[in-house]
């Protein structure tokens, strides 16, 4: 977003106008980062809004300093994920919810998207929870590995040798699934 | 290490490539023909992936977060009011408006711009959006702005239904039937004069007397053409997400509101779909 900035100092004035629009763009990107982490979709659509209800209570105190906007919302979509497993520490782990719907329409893609999400947020689990989150961030979030670093507070380098190897585990675990699926 | 170095920035690169830009997996492997077997196994498993993550809320869900997160925005407003608009007879208010329009200037506008129906500010947003309606010309212009005054509408109806004011409930509901009616009308209004521009010449014209006048240059008169149509297939589009939000969202509304305001959001729930499907109707 090229105007991100003015956005951001707009929304900060509470202009309803600029923090819908900041909204808009990041809502699906959050709701997907949030849903890979915890795997149930109810969940994910409630702490998804509660993400943005934090930040538009908080904007006022956020401050270019060399973090983009981006960053500052993945980190609170980041906290909320931390509070949520902590919250839920002796629970098991809640299984995929069956209305993790694809944006698909087609029934049979439908089917195969299913699995693959519940076949990814399985995988996931065999990752580091650095790994998981470089996952979540470069292809759930659609950041760019720079703004990844900002998020994880790491450098560019170390991001990108942390999302090798989270692509080299995530392909073994998935086809280790495959391996027992036909077991 | 140096080696690893290089392989981490050459797959990030395609990663960007695939991901972002779109472009196929085998240009990337032929970029990079060196490592080209080590590369392929996983941008494979990092397309399947972007692909599971191809994921959206319901939209149901959408359209209540949307709106409950539009009343949240109102509740940390700053509130600002206008001491004089509590006892002033109605005449004195509408002066009183005139003259914040006129002297009060872009501040006071701005922060009635947000306003529900509740606060001492609301009269001056409805004036203001009445001006921009005047001021705003072509029929798709202004049907497009009646189309985004019905958003305002119906985030009004569920912020007052949340607050239990059935009265105010229908009275934006009305405000909702009037702007999608006058959509409807705009729009059949528009395919009229669209028609006309692209009917063609009749067939006989008795031989003119005197020589006519040229016609507008084709160029232009397409340019017109398309623009009205561009116009048309954008309100539609609004339309269209608004006709499955709106209801969606007064639904939701109608699950947590006070009894008291369900007989007025049932009434809004039937209004806004009656309407849209006459303004879509309208369109088509």
């Amino acid at each position: 977003m090229q105007d991100e900035e003015s956005l951001v100092r707009r929304a900060q004035q509470r202009d309803e106008e600029a923090f819908t629009r900041l909204y808009e763009a990041y809502f699906d990107k959050i709701y997907r980062y949030v849903a890979l982490k915890i795997g149930n979709k109810t969940e994910a659509e409630d702490m998804t809004q509660q993400v943005f209800l934090n930040a538009l209570q908080s904007i006022s105190s956020f401050r270019w300093k060399g973090i983009p906007f981006s960053a500052w919302l993945f980190r609170i979509a980041h906290n909320q994920v931390v509070d949520y497993f902590r919250k839920q520490t002796k629970q098991a782990t809640a299984p995929l919810d069956e209305s993790l719907v694809s944006s698909d329409s087609n029934p049979q893609l439908i089917a195969e998207h299913k699995l693959d999400i519940e076949q990814l947020v399985s995988a996931t689990k065999r990752l580091t929870e650095a790994q998981r989150e470089v996952i979540g961030l470069r292809f759930a979030g659609e950041l760019s590995v720079a703004r990844v670093a900002k998020v994880m507070g790491k450098s560019q380098g170390a991001v990108k040798a942390l999302q090798h190897s989270a692509i080299v585990a995530l392909r073994k675990a998935l086809l280790m699934a495959k391996d027992n699926e036909k077991d | 290490m140096k080696k690893t170095k290089e392989f981490n920035n050459i797959l990030d690169e395609c990663l960007e490539l695939l991901l972002v830009k779109g472009e196929a997996l085998e240009q990337c492997l032929r970029s990079y023909p060196e490592q080209a077997a080590e590369l392929e196994p996983l941008l494979q498993t990092a397309l399947a992936t972007k692909q599971a993550l191809a994921i959206q809320p319901r939209p149901e869900f959408i359209a209540r977060a949307r709106y409950q997160f539009r009343s949240a925005l109102q509740e940390v407003k700053p509130k600002r009011k206008l001491f004089f608009l509590g006892w002033q007879p109605r005449w004195a208010t509408a002066m009183a408006i005139a003259l914040v329009l006129l002297l009060a200037g872009g501040g006071t506008v701005a922060a009635a711009g947000n306003s529900m129906p509740d606060n001492p500010l609301y009269p001056v947003k409805l004036a203001t959006e009445k001006v921009r309606l005047t001021l705003t010309r072509s029929n798709m212009g202004k049907a497009e702005l009646y189309a985004k005054l019905a958003d305002k509408r119906v985030a009004e109806i569920i912020y007052m239904a949340n607050k239990g004011e059935p009265e105010q409930v229908e009275r934006a509901a009305q405000r909702l039937n009037t702007y999608l009616t006058r959509v409807a009308s705009l729009a059949l209004a528009e395919r009229e004069g669209e028609r006309a521009l692209l009917a063609p010449p009749p067939a006989q014209v008795p031989p003119p007397e005197e020589i006519p006048a040229p016609l507008p240059p084709a160029k232009g008169r397409d340019k017109g053409v398309y623009a009205q149509a561009n116009a048309r297939a954008r309100l539609r589009m609004t339309l269209g997400r608004y006709a499955i939000n709106h209801p969606a969202a007064l639904r939701a509304a109608l699950e947590k509101a006070p009894e008291s305001a369900k007989p007025a959001l049932l009434k809004a729930i039937g209004i806004s779909k009656a309407g849209y499907e006459k303004a879509l109707e309208a369109l088509d």
